[in-house]
């Protein structure tokens, strides 16, 4: 046997027909290689590898067999109904295919409880006047004329002054209606690109961006920067459409106290220490997520704390101000004129409407250019949607001017808010049943019964009302159905229907999709004013809203 | 009023004052000949065929991948280089005084690297009505598409790029007129949120003309086609439900369908056998790790996809909905108004009763001319939803000029408004599609879609035929719209034709005509014959004179397509 290697370590106990095997392998490899042309070479090529040491080239040659082998077996074949796991038979599937009873589609066992929330629904009757309106409801069977519209959010009504009405006429003859395309594909026109312009430049950012619905806006930008293992923190009383930008997001979320700055510096503190230890290879995103005016509350939140705290923790800060923008300052430029700063220094992200204050439809994202070019190739509800009809934005173009040259429209709406929050703050008699969330700037007054009120009424507090809720939610239970909170939301609707009928006034619920919600919320009044109601008329409204909350609380 | 050239802001363009017949000829073009009509038969006995996907010859593919390859390298070392030495310039992807940048290096290569070298292909600007034709704002580019100038003129360019389908983007006629009496008797803001403020008796008369238009009880129309779908899901499915959606339907119901929290499966686009095999698994199966049996299981698949031209295989996916137990939605975002004999949608097109599909969705952005979406379902479907959908209760309603258009458009369609022209509309854009696409066939392009849909996709591959095919056409006064990945698998880069009925025959023979012309200098007829039933076996190569003189009575005959 000549070609049997020399050297085998003799420190290793083999089993003699171990070698002897080996041996004969490798003595007739070598021989068919030494045949083969260009065998010679993988012969060195093995010798060379194995440097005398024949066991490696055994390993080797053992690793390279389980690898073809296992490359040519056949994959476990992943659990199929006749597969390895369930294992059922052809009948038996068919048994279960027949037994299987899903629910139906949407939840009917609720509906005859809840179905004064479709009766009760306002519908307005064509009408020159947006203050004086004809209101209809449960299929036209209630019907009310010459009704003051407190509802409303088109809180500056600019949108009906003729030079708007005259551009918006203008617009509808030249570019029709739709824009039928999306923003990418020949659907944005000049006239968006300069509301675009025309926003920046009133607002002071860098740059804007178009959206057709103001309530998907948040939902689609926060996730178009944010991935995972990026950070959020969020006011924990943000409104449904940021929940769900938080939700969509991916990131890891947490939640400071409403509109407590202390809270918020503690959790940044914690964040940042924690990231500190992490010793992560890049830094992530964070974002500091909160409301200009609350949707649900009407408050505001301290921006400069906000700036100071973003800056010193390296967050960006995003802010929603669809109810802001055009109330707020004192020529309606949002937040952050409210609080005399810089919007393009003081906040990050910005999401407005036009569907509110500017009187238009729409809605649009302020901020710098480098996030406004990413938006338009990574944000979903611009990319994959139509552009906005040319008119709406020709509207709100028109409203920004009067805007920039006169301000008594929002000097006007302070003056409103401030009187109509004086009424129902200063009341003694109110103040035993309602608490008034809203800032007095804020041209929707929120009220909502006090915790007192609540529990000796209807047996139940919020956060009560957040617990059954989170574990319906959790448990995926169908029917999320809460009896109290359903007999408050009635309650306040008896007196929206008795200012209605009574009192020729219209104010709203605040309507909540309960089963949505993913932070605590309580039922509430909505009473919205709008420049152009006369001073005579509010302290009319006020006191009737009074009377009506004082009879039904006090009993 | 034109803004100076070079501040790179995009000029407002001042409208032409041209004589009414002329604007209306140029928004909507009239018919030449009857014989340019062509009314769409349902498809109710006809057996449905699976579309047979006609393949690129290998070294066509071989290129492709070679295209990118050679992309991506040089963007690598474009960015390498970049980043080295011109960081002032690429501080969007570099942290900065210890932010992190808005967005990775790497998500966003493409984007940066690719999608920007063929910038000047997308967004370009337009004015006026998105009609017949369409009025380009010209730019220039600069820098490799870093930035643009606007020298102040518009090209007027036969538009395939627009959603038109019906031709109602008009700025005169009865929709007009609807809309400017909507703005004095409404107003053009939305007031606020559905349940609260916003309905107005124009929503309600325009959501029951919705419903009945498509067959169902009742109708909620919303301000936004993508915001319809994308918060829509979670008003009736939690994460005990299950969604089965066809692998291509559209980021809306996918954005939906997630935030809902509801698991997912997808299956292979339009494949009724893997679906039925799919539905089969799942409801024995049941929910994973809990073994629990899902609380309901919803198809979800669009009537008319808009990349691909396919129309969902209604009739086999309602037989097996109906096998098993399971619920039915239908995004009609392309398909309503352009596809059925009556223009209602994929139920008209297949003679399918749509009380079948338990929910309807539907844009009205398209056909319509308008925006937004709307939603239809039986009366007890809809009252739940009114209460549980969050646009609904949260959102701003839609605003009644849109609302106007909607309802005259609609009213046209059905013939209760300018009888006849509805009718004559349907007709337009049916044959003005077949003509199309078997034209398109003839001249040996690879086509995919089926033959009564409005949106042609013609396939490029080379991903650097794109800029060539989308810059020449524009030369031709031609505007198109070219798509690649990620709206396309990766190699499969394509030309996407939106037929209007606002088009005439002689739009399309000047269409035809270029695409051929520029089809041989791109080298873009590649099609091998398969997929079209065969006439002499050989690949199409037709001349362009002969696909003219005859396709206009062949197109009419189904024996040309696959259906």
């Amino acid at each position: 046997m000549a070609h049997i290697p020399q050297v085998l370590p003799s420190s290793i106990p083999i089993p003699s027909f171990v070698v002897k095997t080996y041996s004969y392998v490798w003595y007739y490899l070598y021989a068919i290689l030494m045949k083969i042309p260009g065998g010679p070479y993988v012969i060195s090529y093995v010798r060379k590898s194995h440097q005398d040491d024949p066991y490696r080239t055994a390993v080797e040659i053992i690793l390279i067999l389980y690898g073809i082998g296992y490359y040519l077996s056949k994959p476990q074949q992943k659990t199929g109904l006749q597969g390895t796991k369930p294992n059922l038979t052809e009948q038996e599937v068919e048994l279960l295919i027949e037994d299987w009873q899903p629910e139906s589609i949407v939840d009917e066992s609720a509906m005859e409880l809840q179905r004064w929330r479709l009766e009760k629904m306002p519908v307005l009757e064509m009408g020159e006047n947006e203050n004086r309106v004809t209101v209809t409801r449960n299929e036209g069977s209630e019907r009310y004329t010459d009704v003051l519209n407190l509802a409303s959010n088109n809180f500056l009504q600019l949108a009906g002054t003729p030079e708007v009405v005259e551009i918006v006429k203008k617009t509808i003859r030249n570019y029709g209606v739709g824009a039928c395309g999306p923003a990418g594909f020949y659907g944005n026109q000049d006239v968006h690109y300069n509301f675009q312009y025309a926003l920046a430049e009133f607002f002071g950012t860098e740059d804007a961006v178009l959206y057709g619905q103001d309530f998907c806006v948040a939902s689609s930008v926060l996730p178009a920067f944010t991935k995972r293992g990026d950070l959020i923190v969020a006011d924990d009383q943000v409104s449904i459409s940021s929940q769900n930008a938080l939700q969509l997001s991916r990131s890891t979320v947490y939640y400071f106290e409403h509109n407590n700055m202390e809270s918020l510096e503690a959790l940044l503190q914690e964040l940042t220490e924690m990231e500190k230890k992490e010793r992560l290879p890049a830094i992530s995103r964070k974002f500091i997520v909160t409301e200009g005016l609350f949707h649900n509350s009407g408050d505001i939140p301290p921006l400069p704390v906000l700036t100071h705290l973003k800056n010193k923790y390296k967050f960006r800060l995003f802010v929603d101000e669809t109810f802001s923008l055009g109330v707020l300052g004192a020529s309606g430029r949002g937040l952050a004129e409210h609080f005399n700063m810089e919007r393009a220094s003081s906040i990050d992200v910005t999401i407005g409407s036009m569907a509110t204050a500017l009187g238009s439809s729409g809605a649009f994202v302020l901020g710098d250019h480098v996030m406004s070019h990413h938006q338009q190739i990574g944000s979903n509800a611009y990319c994959f949607s139509a552009s906005l009809p040319a008119y709406t934005t020709t509207a709100a173009t028109q409203v920004l001017k009067i805007m920039d040259r006169d301000n008594s429209a929002v000097t006007r709406l302070h003056q409103l808010s401030q009187q109509l929050h004086d009424f129902f703050n200063s009341d003694s008699q109110l103040s035993d049943f309602i608490t008034v969330t809203s800032h007095e700037r804020s041209p929707v007054l929120h009220i909502q019964l006090t915790p007192e009120l609540r529990s000796s009424k209807f047996n139940y507090t919020a956060q009560e009302l957040f617990e059954t809720v989170s574990h319906l939610q959790k448990r995926c239970v169908t029917t999320k159905f809460v009896e109290p909170y359903e007999q408050e939301e009635q309650f306040l609707q008896s007196i929206v229907d008795t200012l209605l009928s009574q009192h020729g006034i219209l104010i709203t619920r605040n309507t909540i999709v309960l089963r949505q919600e993913t932070l605590p919320v309580v039922p509430s009044l909505k009473v919205c004013i709008n420049s152009n109601i006369e001073d005579s008329e509010l302290t009319t409204a006020c006191n009737a809203i009074k009377a009506s909350i004082l009879h039904y609380c006090s009993h | 009023m034109s803004t100076p050239a070079n501040d790179g802001r995009v000029p407002l363009i001042e409208p032409e004052d041209l004589p009414v017949e002329v604007k209306r000829e140029n928004e909507y073009g009239s018919l030449g000949s009857r014989d340019y009509l062509y009314q769409v038969k349902s498809l109710k006995d006809e057996p449905i065929q699976r579309p047979i996907i006609d393949t690129p010859p290998y070294y066509i593919s071989l290129i492709t991948y070679l295209n990118y390859l050679i992309l991506m390298i040089l963007g690598h070392v474009h960015d390498f280089l970049g980043m080295t030495f011109q960081k002032d310039r690429h501080l969007d992807v570099l942290e900065r005084d210890g932010f992190a940048p808005w967005y990775s290096k790497f998500e966003s290569f493409f984007a940066r690297r690719m999608k920007k070298r063929i910038d000047d292909c997308f967004s370009r600007p337009t004015a006026g009505v998105p009609g017949r034709f369409i009025h380009c704002i010209d730019r220039i580019s600069h820098n490799l598409n870093e930035y643009f100038t606007y020298p102040g003129s518009t090209s007027m360019c036969l538009n395939l790029s627009s959603y038109n389908y019906l031709g109602f983007a008009q700025s005169e006629g009865q929709c007009t007129d609807a809309a400017l009496a909507s703005v004095d008797n409404y107003g053009v803001q939305s007031g606020g949120p559905r349940t609260q403020i916003g309905s107005t008796d124009l929503h309600v008369e325009a959501e029951k003309l919705v419903a009945s238009f498509v067959g169902k009880d009742d109708a909620m129309i919303f301000s936004m086609g993508y915001g319809t779908n994308a918060n829509f899901f979670n008003a009736f499915l939690d994460s005990s439900c299950l969604v089965v959606s066809d692998e291509l339907n559209h980021t809306s119901i996918r954005t939906g369908v997630r935030l809902s929290g509801t698991a997912v499966r997808t299956f292979k686009h339009n494949d009724m056998a893997g679906l039925e095999k799919l539905l089969r698994e799942q409801i024995v199966l049941g929910q994973p790790k809990t073994r629990r049996p899902w609380k309901k299981i919803l198809i979800c698949v669009e009537g008319l996809y808009s990349m691909e031209g396919t129309v969902c295989n209604l009739p086999g996916i309602v037989a097996l909905k109906k096998k098993y137990k399971c619920y039915l939605f239908v995004d009609e975002a392309h398909s309503i108004g352009a596809v059925g004999p009556n223009g209602r949608g994929v139920c008209d097109l297949f003679g399918v009763d749509p009380a079948d599909v338990d929910i309807l969705m539907g844009t009205l952005t398209k056909s319509f001319g308008a925006a937004g979406g709307y939603i239809a379902a039986q009366q007890w479907i809809m009252d739940r939803l009114r209460l549980d959908l969050t646009t609904a209760n949260y959102s701003e309603s839609i605003a009644a000029p849109v609302l106007a258009q909607i309802i005259s458009s609609l009213k046209t369609i059905t013939g209760e408004l300018k009888p006849g022209e509805g009718k004559e509309r349907l007709q337009r854009i049916a044959f003005n599609s077949r003509y199309l696409r078997l034209g398109l066939q003839r001249l040996g392009f690879i086509v995919y879609g089926s033959p009564d849909s409005p949106v042609i996709p013609m396939l490029l591959y080379c991903p650097s035929k794109m800029p060539a095919f989308s810059r020449m056409m524009l030369q031709r006064k031609i505007a198109v719209v070219v798509v690649a990945y990620p709206a396309t698998p990766l190699i499969e880069s394509r030309v996407r034709f939106c037929v209007s009925a606002a088009l005439t025959k002689d739009d399309l023979d000047y269409l035809l005509r270029h695409v051929s012309e520029v089809g041989d200098k791109l080298y873009l007829k590649l099609s091998s014959g398969r997929a079209s039933p065969p006439e002499d076996g050989n690949p199409p190569r037709w001349d362009i004179e002969d696909v003219i003189a005859r396709t206009a009575e062949d197109c009419k005959d189904n024996k040309y397509f696959v259906i």
